[in-house]
């Protein structure tokens, strides 16, 4: 694969999940902004990388959608920070949208041939 | 810790956001990058290196642009149908918010803008408010436009309209078919005796017909019947509101009650309502017309006021052509009284208000364009303003402002301040109302009624957004319509002194300065007429001279030996009062009361024809009359006590008289008669010859007079007592009263007024007009130096810089002076060339409101251009001294 295309993929990829990862990561608890570009990253092992620049638009959008809640929040000794926390509908929107990441990688899987281990 | 946030701030500045939602996002993000730079210290990272990291994450900052405005827009897509006014209302709010804040920052600016918006909203919710009470509303009557008023035209002896006869009247009410119905007026006037103090009231005999006509009720008991309009039929009479009220107390058991009137005594029928009036205000009394047989068949006595009423659907046309054909049949019926007399048909509302609505439409117009000054001097101070703001739009429009937004924030602004100065116009207005109200004649029909009501309001609110439009407009989009890069270059200094801002502002000057020289040579027109008017010689000497009605109630004074002898006793009484010089009697005082007219027929001349009566103004007087009056005899002598009912019959004529009738002969000596002569009894001598006095109104050539003794004559009755005093006349106005009630204790006395009042009285109208376009003139004639003195001092502390070198370098003040003047000055004289050229084309809308002047008088239109000048002279030169009194260091340092 040139590498050209293989960045293109990857970004696309990026961005069609991107939204998956920040709901499953508030999904149990609210987290803040550094909060979730850390886990992305640790999680992923360093693959995933969210900078500001391209992390906190994307929570504003899930905002506006609805489906994640930005609150201020301040706690002793702190500076106050911004906590995300799914929403009912994001709720289901997560719901929603695992199945059908699960469905993709499954029918990507079949057709490459890559099985689970 | 570097500051995240500046750099947060930076790369959002393009998006605009909206203030408090940028805060939140610069701090979430800034902490954001805090705890990113923190981590890399704890992992060994040097700061230099620590800030590197963290100031990548905001690598992408277009992305995050975009991302950024993309859910910006997202959300502004309205959740809801129509929700997307919930933004305009928002940018609204906003706009409006912020244009609040550069008033608060700028009280100077702000106040200036709103005072002269007052003025021009002032001036024109007060004219307005007289327009609306006077020339738009409704007549207080039923359906008033199918209301006419019917005249007698006699165009050939100078009368196209005229009272006509009471058998005329009859022929036409009786004749026509397109009317519903005519009722006849004639003024009346009652002393009310009895109960309290004698007192005289105005009043009229009606026909029963004519409230009907009116379509206006009583407020308590009825109208006259038909049978009451009979002769000989019991006395009824209908008391005014304000009559019943005053007099009465408002008793509610008024009706049945009897009042003396003249003598006699009368029923009361009914009261009319609060505010009805017809045709003025004046009447307190009306009684039944009941027409005699012997008056009902008179083609003589010109002296009735016809009302009629159209039926459904009749034109105007129609109507005038059947009384043309009515009072051609009358011409042939009656040759000898009729010929060349016609009938014509006027609409009430035009007579009521005819000759007052050029007057008021010309003020309209003038305060249209005083407001239109305000304008152009809130135009121009917007400009100026703009262009010391011109950065900050050069920025806003450089971080992605709409234009059109922009556009619309200005406009919000300068509509708040029209809308500022509308409320206080408001407050102009309404101050002004109550002096303008002081100097409305009385006589203008609904004057009393003149308020501020909901049109009124509806109209201040609808010009002062207007005028916030019409004066935002220009600088709105001259401040956003600038070339970008030219600002930057410009350095900021003078961003929008050159180009389009300066001529802009230069066309302002020249509209101020034009309009302004119509409004003062209008003004200037009026002004001369009226001193004029003031200096026509009435023919007689106001100055010292109280007058007084007395009139003699017919059944106690029916002979005519007894009203002599009253009028006799009075003006002796009178005369021996100390403080008195001289005292006479007069059947009407000059410029007061009109009418009185008889023809008459000159000695050894043919009667003349029809139609070419020689028509005299006739006057019976007491023989001191001319002494009182100070009306010079110019031949002749006056009349005497000794000329008596048992002497010849002797009568003094004016020159004009004397001139008229026996062209080239000697008037004295010469005899006539009132009427026809039919024994040699009724021939009357010319003694005497006087001064032409101007009886009916100052701006009329005196026409034939005559003056006969009251003890001789006594078809008009005397009524007005007129003294010569030594101190101010009034106050001698309770002793002469005194004396009057010496003589008889019920006898009223009304209508004190000094001679000088009547004569102020009988120009009223003029000097309303003059005034009230004076002022404006002057209020336009200010705000045109202010514009005049902003522009110049805005132009000249542009230019400080330039002037500071050019004195460094050793010009002479008075070669920087023409160069700061004749800027200015250019200007001024173009204005004034469009304003003579504007002046030249409207004065002539005014023509009927001058006197002895011309709509072009070229010394009105010299003299006001010179004053223009002046004061535009002095507007230009005062910045301009300043400017070369800057020491050249400050000048230069001003960069």
């Amino acid at each position: 694969m040139p590498y050209k295309l293989s960045q293109m993929l990857d970004r696309e990829l990026k961005k069609g999940s991107a939204e998956l990862l920040i709901l499953s990561l508030v999904e149990d608890q609210p987290r803040h902004g550094y909060d979730i570009g850390n886990l992305i990253e640790q999680r992923s092992r360093g693959r995933l990388r969210f900078n500001v620049a391209s992390l906190y638009p994307l929570l504003y959008r899930l905002e506006r959608r609805g489906w994640i809640q930005g609150r201020w929040v301040e706690k002793a000794g702190q500076r106050r920070r911004r906590y995300y926390r799914l929403t009912a509908e994001g709720r289901k929107v997560l719901a929603a949208q695992r199945h059908s990441w699960q469905e993709f990688v499954e029918a990507i899987n079949r057709i490459t041939g890559i099985e689970h281990a | 810790m570097p500051d995240w946030k500046e750099e947060v701030r930076r790369r959002l500045s393009r998006l605009n956001l909206e203030p408090a939602h940028e805060a939140e996002v610069v701090e979430e993000l800034a902490q954001h990058l805090d705890d990113v730079y923190e981590r890399s210290l704890k992992a060994g990272a040097t700061e230099a290196d620590a800030k590197q990291v963290a100031l990548r994450e905001l690598a992408d900052a277009d992305v995050m642009q975009r991302e950024m405005r993309r859910s910006q827009k997202a959300a502004k897509e309205p959740l809801v149908a129509g929700g997307g006014r919930t933004n305009v209302l928002a940018d609204f709010l906003h706009d409006l918010r912020y244009a609040l804040r550069m008033q608060r920052k700028n009280p100077g600016f702000t106040i200036i803008a709103v005072v002269a918006l007052a003025l021009g909203i002032g001036a024109n919710t007060a004219i307005f408010s007289v327009v609306n009470t006077i020339l738009l509303q409704p007549l207080p009557y039923k359906d008033p436009e199918q209301l006419v008023m019917v005249w007698e035209e006699n165009a050939k002896q100078g009368y196209p309209t005229d009272t006509p006869t009471a058998a005329n009247y009859i022929d036409w009410r009786d004749q026509n078919q397109l009317f519903e119905g005519m009722a006849a007026i004639d003024v009346a006037s009652f002393n009310l005796t009895g109960s309290g103090e004698p007192e005289r009231l105005d009043g009229r005999r009606v026909s029963a017909t004519l409230f009907p006509l009116l379509g206006v009720d009583p407020q308590v008991g009825r109208v006259f019947t038909a049978a009451e309009d009979q002769p000989g039929s019991g006395h009824v009479v209908l008391l005014s509101y304000g009559l019943w009220q005053r007099r009465f107390g408002g008793d509610a058991g008024i009706v049945g009650k009897t009042l003396t009137l003249n003598g006699a005594s009368y029923t009361v029928v009914g009261a009319m309502p609060p505010r009805f009036q017809f045709p003025t205000a004046d009447d307190e009394v009306w009684v039944p017309i009941a027409f005699t047989q012997e008056e009902a068949a008179n083609r003589d006595s010109h002296y009735l006021t016809v009302l009629g009423r159209l039926k459904p659907g009749v034109t105007l046309a129609q109507a005038q052509a059947e009384m043309s054909t009515i009072a051609t049949r009358l011409q042939q019926q009656y040759p000898l009284t009729n010929t060349d007399l016609g009938a014509v048909i006027t609409p009430l509302h035009e007579r009521i208000v005819g000759d007052i609505k050029p007057a008021l439409l010309i003020l309209l117009g003038a305060v249209g364009l005083v407001l239109l000054i305000a304008c152009a001097n809130v135009a121009n101070l917007l400009l100026a303003r703009a262009a010391v703001r011109q950065k900050e739009i050069a920025v806003r429009v450089a971080l992605g402002a709409r234009r059109g937004r922009l556009i619309r924030q200005f406009l919000t602004e300068s509509v708040l301040l029209s809308t500022l100065g509308g409320l206080v116009g408001l407050a102009i207005a309404y101050a002004g109302l109550i002096v303008l109200k002081v100097f409305i004649p009385e006589n203008i029909s609904q004057a009393r009624a003149i308020s501020i009501d909901y049109k009124v309001l509806g109209f201040t609110l609808l010009v002062s957004l207007a005028t916030g439009l019409i004066f935002g407009l220009a600088p709105a989009i001259q401040s956003v319509r600038f070339n970008q890069s030219e600002t930057l270059k410009e350095g900021g200094r003078d961003a929008a002194t050159g180009g389009s801002g300066k001529r802009l502002r230069g066309l302002l000057v020249i509209a101020e300065v034009a309009i302004s020289l119509v409004l003062l040579i209008g003004a200037g027109l009026l002004i001369n007429s009226f001193l004029r008017l003031r200096n026509v010689d009435p023919g007689f000497r106001a100055e010292n001279l109280l007058t007084m009605k007395i009139v003699l109630p017919e059944p106690k004074y029916e002979k005519r030996v007894t009203r002599s002898a009253f009028y006799t006793d009075l003006v002796q009484r009178v005369q021996s009062l100390p403080g008195v010089r001289s005292a006479a009697v007069t059947t009407n005082l000059p410029l007061y009361r009109q009418g009185n007219s008889i023809s008459v027929n000159i000695e050894g001349r043919p009667e003349p024809p029809p139609g070419q009566e020689l028509i005299v103004v006739t006057r019976m007087i007491s023989p001191g009359y001319f002494d009182t009056m100070s009306i010079p005899l110019l031949k002749g002598r006056q009349l005497t006590d000794q000329d008596t009912d048992k002497s010849p019959n002797v009568a003094v004529v004016s020159e004009t008289m004397a001139r008229r009738f026996w062209p080239g002969e000697e008037a004295v000596g010469k005899r006539i008669a009132v009427g026809r002569a039919r024994s040699p009894e009724d021939w009357i001598n010319v003694i005497g010859i006087v001064k032409d006095v101007r009886q009916m109104e100052l701006t009329a050539e005196p026409a034939p007079q005559m003056y006969l003794s009251y003890r001789q004559y006594g078809f008009f009755d005397a009524q007005d007592l007129v003294v010569k005093t030594d101190v101010d006349p009034a106050s001698m106005a309770s002793t002469v009263r005194k004396a009057v009630w010496e003589i008889d204790k019920d006898q009223p006395v009304s209508n004190i007024r000094t001679m000088e009042t009547i004569l102020a009285d009988s120009i009223a109208r003029q000097r309303f007009s003059m005034l009230l376009l004076a002022v404006f003139a002057a209020v336009a004639l200010v705000l045109a130096a202010v514009g005049i003195y902003g522009v110049m001092s805005y132009s000249v502390a542009q230019r400080t810089h330039e002037i500071g070198i050019r004195m460094a370098l050793g010009a002479q003040t008075s070669t920087v002076l023409k160069l700061a003047v004749g800027y200015g000055f250019k200007l001024v004289v173009i204005g004034i060339a469009i304003g003579l050229i504007a002046a030249l084309a409207l004065t002539r809308v005014m023509s009927t409101l001058l006197f002895g002047v011309t709509a072009t008088d070229p010394t009105t239109f010299t003299l006001i251009s010179l004053l223009l000048i002046a004061v535009a002279a002095i507007a230009s030169y005062i910045p301009a001294r300043r400017a070369t009194r800057v020491n050249p260091i400050i000048a230069l340092r001003y960069e």
